[in-house]
C-alpha cells in the first residue's frame, strides 16, 4: 500500500451509510490507510470528483435519485479516466452486475454490505491501481518486456485470495507458484448463500499484461455470474460469453468451477477445458472428477456447459490443480503426470489442507530437480471433515 | 508440401509459451492467401502448451475468415489429451491421418 492515505468516494443515498461506514473502517482510517468522503447521488459524487483531483476509487450504490450509479459509470471516465470503481449491487441482481461490468467497474460487492469483504476489496481495486499506473508508466519508458512480465505477475499477484474459507466441517487453501516468464494461473474462493462456497481455478493461455487483464476480467466475471447463478454451469456459460464479446485475440482460459455445500457434502462442479481434480480418499485411494465435456472459456459464445456432482465423505479431499503440475518436466524430459500426483496420496492420505497442498509443490519440485519451471504452479485443496488447516 | 489447393504443415518437438509466437510466423509465412485448405500434422510434436493453442485456434479462425478449412491431424494419445481436455477437439477438426484429413476437407 502506498503511504499516503488512499481517498475513496462513497457514493450512497441512504442517510446512514456515512455513519455505518466511519464506524466499521475506524480502525483503517486511524491507521493513515483510508480516507472516506461521501456523496448521495451520482451528480454530487461527479461533483466532487471534479472538485477534488485526489480520489483514487469510487464504491457506489446501484439505485439512486438524480443520477443512479450505472449512468455514474459511464461518466466517471470523463472526468478522471485513473479512477476505479467498485459497485454496491444487491445479491443475485446479475442484471445490473453485467451493465455495471460492461461500463467498466473494477468489481462489486453485495448488500448488505459485508465490511470484510469491502475492505478486501478495497484493498484488490487499490493494489491493481498501484500495478496500473506502474504498468502504464513502464509503457510509457518502453521498458523491456521483462519489466512488462513483472508488471503483469503482479497483477496476477493481486488478484489471488489471501484468505482461505473455513467453516466447523471443512477447510479450504490455496497456493501459486509463478513461473519466471510465462504463466496465467489463477484461482478463487466465494462466500455464496445459505453457506455454500464457490472454488474457481484457472489458467490463461498467454503471459504478459493482455494476459493479466484477461485474468482480471475472467476472475470479477466469474464471480459475478457465481453469485448470479447456482449452477455451476450456468456460470461457465454466462462467463463464455461475455468473455467471448471483444475477444479478438484469442485469449481463451480453461476454468474449473465447482459449489460446496456443507451441509449436504454434496460438490457440484462444471469443467470448462481444465485439468479434472482429483478427489483423495482417507485410505488413499483417489479418482479423478470426471470432465463434463466443456471447452475453455473465451473461444465461442452460446457453449453449453454441463455439470456433475460427487458427495464428499468426512476425509475426502478434493485436490485441484493446474497443468503446471502435471506437466512439470525432469532432466530426461518425461512429464510428472496424473499418476505421479496420485501416488503422492497413496501410502500419505492427506491430514490437512495446507499439508494436502504442500505435499503437491514439494512431490514436483523433487521430480523436476534442476530443471527449470515453465509454467505457473498452482494446487487449491478442499477438505470434508475435522481437518486442521 | 503442396497438392492442390491444399498445404500440409508440419509441426515438430515443442510448442510452448517460449516459441509460440515463432510458431505463429511460420504458419502465417506458409500459408497463402489461395489456399483452400491447410492440414496441421502434429504426429512429430511433444508437447503443446495453452500458448500452442491459441495459434492453432488463431490459424483455424484466419482460414474460416478467408473461406478455406482447417484441420490437424496424426496426433499422439498425450497432444490428443491436450486437446480433449481443453474442449478443443469440439471447435477444431481432429484427423487419424493425413489422408483422413484430406478426404474430410474435401467432403
Amino acid at each position: 500500500m502506498p503511504e499516503h492515505p488512499q481517498k475513496i468516494l462513497v457514493v450512497d443515498d441512504e442517510p446512514d451509510v456515512e455513519a455505518l461506514v466511519l464506524q466499521r473502517m475506524r480502525r483503517n482510517i486511524r491507521a493513515g490507510d483510508y480516507v472516506f468522503v461521501f456523496a448521495q447521488n451520482g451528480v454530487e459524487a461527479l461533483e466532487r470528483l471534479q472538485l477534488e483531483d485526489d480520489i483514487d476509487m469510487v464504491v457506489s450504490d446501484i439505485n439512486m435519485p438524480r443520477m443512479d450509479g450505472l449512468t455514474l459509470l459511464e461518466q466517471i471516465p470523463k472526468v478522471d479516466p485513473n479512477v476505479r470503481a467498485v459497485i454496491v449491487s444487491a445479491y443475485g441482481d446479475m442484471q445490473n452486475i453485467r451493465t455495471a461490468m460492461n461500463r467498466g467497474a473494477f468489481d462489486f460487492v453485495t448488500k448488505p454490505l459485508d465490511f470484510e469483504d469491502l475492505r478486501t476489496t478495497i484493498d484488490r481495486t487499490l493494489r491493481h491501481m498501484a500495478e496500473w499506473r506502474e504498468a502504464l508508466s513502464s509503457r510509457d519508458k518502453l521498458v523491456a518486456l521483462e519489466n512488462e512480465l513483472d508488471v503483469a505477475r503482479k497483477i496476477q499477484q493481486s488478484i489471488l485470495p489471501t484468505e482461505f474459507l473455513a467453516g466447523p466441517d471443512y477447510r479450504t487453501f490455496g497456493n501459486m507458484r509463478p513461473a519466471r516468464s510465462v504463466g496465467g494461473d489463477f484461482f478463487d474462493m466465494l462466500n455464496l448463500e445459505h453457506g455454500r462456497i464457490g472454488l474457481a481455478i484457472a489458467d490463461v493461455s498467454d503471459k504478459g499484461v493482455p494476459a493479466a487483464l484477461f485474468m482480471m476480467s475472467s476472475r470479477t466475471l466469474l464471480k459475478g455470474a457465481a453469485i448470479g447463478h447456482d449452477n455451476p454451469g450456468e456460470v461457465l456459460g454466462e462467463v463464455n460469453d461475455l468473455l467471448t464479446e471483444n475477444n479478438d485475440s484469442a485469449m481463451f482460459v480453461t476454468t474449473f468451477y465447482g459449489v460446496y455445500d456443507p451441509a449436504s457434502g454434496e460438490f457440484i462442479y462444471a469443467n470448462g477445458g481444465h485439468n479434472p481434480p482429483l478427489v483423495v480418499h482417507p485410505d488413499g485411494t483417489s479418482s479423478l472428477l470426471p470432465m463434463t465435456g466443456g471447452v475453455a472459456l473465451g473461444l465461442m459464445p452460446g457453449l453449453p456447459y454441463e455439470q456433475e456432482s460427487v458427495t464428499l465423505a468426512p476425509g475426502d479431499v478434493v485436490v485441484l490443480y493446474t497443468d503446471g503440475v502435471t506437466e512439470a518436466l525432469n532432466a530426461d524430459d518425461e512429464e510428472f503426470g496424473v499418476e505421479r500426483l496420485q501416488e503422492i496420496f497413496a501410502d500419505n492420505p492427506p491430514k490437512s489442507c495446507r499439508e494436502a497442498t504442500r505435499v503437491v509443490f514439494e512431490a514436483v519440485e523433487a521430480f523436476a530437480g534442476e530443471t527449470p519451471q515453465s509454467d505457473d504452479i498452482t494446487c487449491l485443496t478442499l477438505c470434508k471433515g475435522e481437518f486442521q488447516t | 508440401m503442396r497438392e492442390g489447393g491444399t498445404l500440409v504443415a508440419k509441426a515438430d518437438g515443442r510448442v510452448d509459451g517460449a516459441n509460440a509466437r515463432e510458431f505463429q510466423e511460420d504458419l502465417v509465412t506458409a500459408i497463402e492467401a489461395d489456399d483452400q485448405a491447410v492440414i496441421l500434422d502434429l504426429e512429430n510434436l511433444s508437447y503443446i502448451s495453452s500458448a500452442g493453442l491459441r495459434v492453432i485456434l488463431m490459424t483455424a479462425r484466419k482460414m474460416r475468415e478467408q473461406g478455406s478449412k482447417f484441420a490437424v491431424c496424426s496426433l499422439s494419445a498425450s497432444i490428443r489429451e491436450v486437446f480433449e481436455i481443453s474442449g478443443f477437439d469440439k471447435i477444431i477438426s481432429i484427423q487419424n491421418s493425413q489422408a483422413e484429413a484430406v478426404a474430410a476437407l474435401n467432403d
